[in-house]
């Protein structure tokens, strides 16, 4: 069976393609680069003997991500499973950005996903399989940084629950995981005001996890009580916070 | 802190040996194109596992680029024994890939961390350069990134210079990419056996009478009256498979967690010498695991860390054979007179060819490691020991010895400016720099 990773050649993506295919999944790696995937697809081939397959891709400009994908499961065993690790933020989106640079991170961390998921949603259904999204801490409440990227991850979170209402667990599992910090290139550099997850970690427990039904959740869990504070903050407190 | 586009992290790096510190500004690219966004014009150097004992991976005034993200299996070939890896690839990790399909790299340094890039950057040498040679000995093409020229490819055929430059060349070549690495063979395990000598002129015969050993090192007292005393180990490849005792142990880590105090004094040092002395000095032979074999200091963990905090010092000197008995006959007079505190000494047999900065030639090297190098007497006696080497026509490991000063590298190494302007012919405006080719004057 063939699980597909959509933002796979770095960060979670990765770790999520690495334990895929150490616990035996042919994988349908997807990404912009075609040099990254080579050398991903290489590995994963070498290290643990599955096939697999690659796209590169833009997401940020390609018209329907949803065919290119189904094109390129053709050869591969039944999809069992969609996973859109994918996700760009800036630190210059504050409010400030041009339409160009909002289309690409809503392109990029809204639209693509729903329109992979759209496309593949009948080929899963067909082998009740799993779509796993990912939000972020951001989304929780709306703030002066990341403005764009949180709004997109919010209405992420708002596709799956929709996805969650109208299918049984039975039929798709729908699984939607709200990250902390990740240690990845996003936030290499910066100064965390709390630790970051290693994508290793959180990839074991999203595989882990496949076969358990629907839900939503934190990934680290904990950081569902700190999300719960913020949104519990009264406005005032709210404003004042940098971090 | 983002610099056009790509993160870097302000951060503390130290060397294994934990003499050499700077605050650095570090780029992890995971992607190729952010190995490339790096502008052209800032000076960088690349780091891989960070387990060299002198700096070399990194420095105050460049962009460490770290390749830990690189550590990908990119080609097997399972009929000829060709490996295809990605610089950031462990050696461990390659050894261990390899041994499962029935092939060996046959030089692999003792820190299973070690990165392939950083093991070409070095020219390492392994458990018998006499037999295999350096790590270029091992190695068939590269593929590496200029700032100016972009990805190059290179081997014996294609940028046959740049090539061979990338071999002790410290990374000043360019940023090594992957490898194609030329595999041997294994053997199910190896036969391992010791002979006991009273000094380094023994040692050095039996080195010699044993040359062709696929592994083959000596252990050396070094304390004052003893001096030399020790042990060769030769292992030969075991006939059948038999039953190794252990498990491999972990990986040493990149970096060890030092003790609160340094263990290694006077007494220390005499109870470890003892005790490697009862555990080596068995003429019976016993079988060992390959990987066990070729990464012996995953059982040197509580060394390192019996360094502690002001960790500790190599100086690596490769010393012709004809000059090697008056050598360690002076070097133990020297020792007798200065007292230091050497934690331990290692032979090795070289049959090699001197070029460059490449550690190798015909002669026996000996590492002598100690503790607290800031300290006047163990800094006086390095001196010493640096002088009487140059004198005897001795060779430096610059990888190893963070204490060794740019002139008595300069002295020791014949035509260094042509071996240096060897290299820097690739890095013309000098970008590629770390602490090491700093004090080094590279």
């Amino acid at each position: 069976m063939t699980a597909v990773v959509i933002g796979a050649s770095s960060g979670l993506g990765r770790a999520l393609s690495v334990e895929l295919a150490r616990t035996g999944h042919a994988v349908l790696l997807v990404a912009s680069d075609a040099r990254d995937l080579a050398a991903l697809a290489a590995d994963l081939q070498l290290r643990h003997g599955v096939q697999v397959g690659t796209l590169a891709l833009d997401l940020a400009v390609a018209a329907d991500p949803g065919a290119r994908v189904m094109e390129a499961l053709a050869g591969l065993p039944t999809i069992r499973a969609l996973l859109l690790p994918v996700g760009m933020s800036r630190s210059d989106d504050d409010g400030s950005l041009g339409p160009a640079a909002i289309g690409q991170l809503l392109a990029i961390n809204l639209h693509a996903p729903i329109a992979v998921a759209h496309a593949l949603l009948p080929a899963l259904l067909e082998s009740r399989a799993a779509i796993v999204g990912f939000g972020s801490i951001a989304g929780a409440r709306g703030r002066s940084r990341n403005i764009v990227y949180a709004a997109a991850k919010r209405g992420l979170e708002t596709f799956f629950e929709s996805l969650r209402h109208r299918h049984l667990p039975t039929a798709l599992r729908v699984q939607f995981y709200r990250l902390g910090f990740l240690r990845s290139n996003l936030t290499f550099g910066m100064k965390l005001p709390l630790p970051a997850a290693e994508p290793e970690v959180v990839a074991r427990k999203v595989i882990a996890g496949l076969r358990k039904g629907s839900f939503d959740r934190y990934q680290p869990r904990w950081w569902g009580m700190i999300a719960l504070i913020v949104r519990c903050l009264p406005w005032f407190a709210f404003r004042r916070m940098k971090d | 802190m983002s610099r056009r586009g790509f993160a870097l992290a302000e951060t503390e790096l130290r060397s294994f040996d934990r003499s050499v510190v700077a605050r650095c500004h570090v780029q992890r690219p995971d992607r190729y194109r952010l190995i490339e966004a790096l502008p052209a014009d800032v000076q960088r150097i690349t780091r891989g596992g960070g387990v060299s004992y002198v700096g070399a991976s990194f420095a105050s005034d460049s962009v460490v680029q770290d390749l830990g993200a690189f550590d990908r299996l990119l080609e097997f070939d399972a009929q000829r024994g060709l490996i295809t890896v990605e610089a950031g690839a462990r050696i461990g990790d390659v050894v261990r890939f390899a041994l499962a399909h029935g092939w060996l790299l046959p030089v692999a340094p003792g820190h299973p961390r070690a990165t392939i890039g950083g093991c070409i950057a070095a020219d390492v040498h392994g458990k018998n350069p006499a037999r295999d040679g350096t790590f270029r000995r091992h190695v068939e093409a590269i593929e590496l990134f200029d700032p100016v020229s972009g990805w190059i490819a290179a081997s014996a055929e294609e940028n046959a210079g740049r090539f061979a430059a990338c071999f002790a060349g410290f990374g000043i070549p360019g940023l090594i990419g992957s490898a194609t690495l030329r595999l041997a063979p294994a053997a199910h395990a190896y036969s391992l056996r010791s002979i006991a000598v009273a000094d380094l002129a023994e040692a050095r015969e039996v080195l010699l009478a044993h040359a062709g050993a696929p592994l083959l090192y000596g252990w050396h007292d070094g304390r004052p009256g003893h001096f030399g005393r020790g042990v060769i180990r030769f292992g030969l490849e075991a006939k059948s498979e038999q039953h190794t005792p252990r498990r491999p142990l972990p990986d040493l880590p990149s970096a060890v967690e030092p003790w609160p105090i340094t263990a290694w004094n006077r007494l220390g040092i005499t109870m470890m010498n003892g005790w490697i002395r009862q555990r080596w000095c068995r003429s019976d032979s016993r079988h060992v695991a390959i990987e066990s074999a070729l990464f012996p200091l995953n059982d040197a963990r509580r060394y390192f860390a019996g360094f502690g905090k002001p960790g500790f010092v190599e100086a690596q000197w490769l010393v012709p054979h004809a000059r090697f008995v008056e050598f360690a006959a002076t070097l133990a007079a020297e020792v007798a007179r200065q007292r230091p505190r050497i934690s331990l000494i290692a032979s090795k047999l070289f049959d090699g060819e001197a070029d460059g900065f490449r550690f190798d030639g015909k002669g026996i090297s000996l590492a002598i490691q100690m503790p607290q190098p800031q300290a006047p007497a163990q800094a006086a006696f390095i001196e010493s020991l640096t002088e009487l080497a140059i004198l005897h026509g001795g060779r430096p490991n610059l990888i190893k010895d963070s204490s060794l000063r740019a002139d008595s590298a300069r002295r020791a190494i014949t035509r260094f400016d042509e071996a240096r302007a060897a290299l820097r012919q690739f890095d013309p405006h000098e970008l590629q720099r770390s602490e090491m080719t700093r004090r080094l004057q590279l």
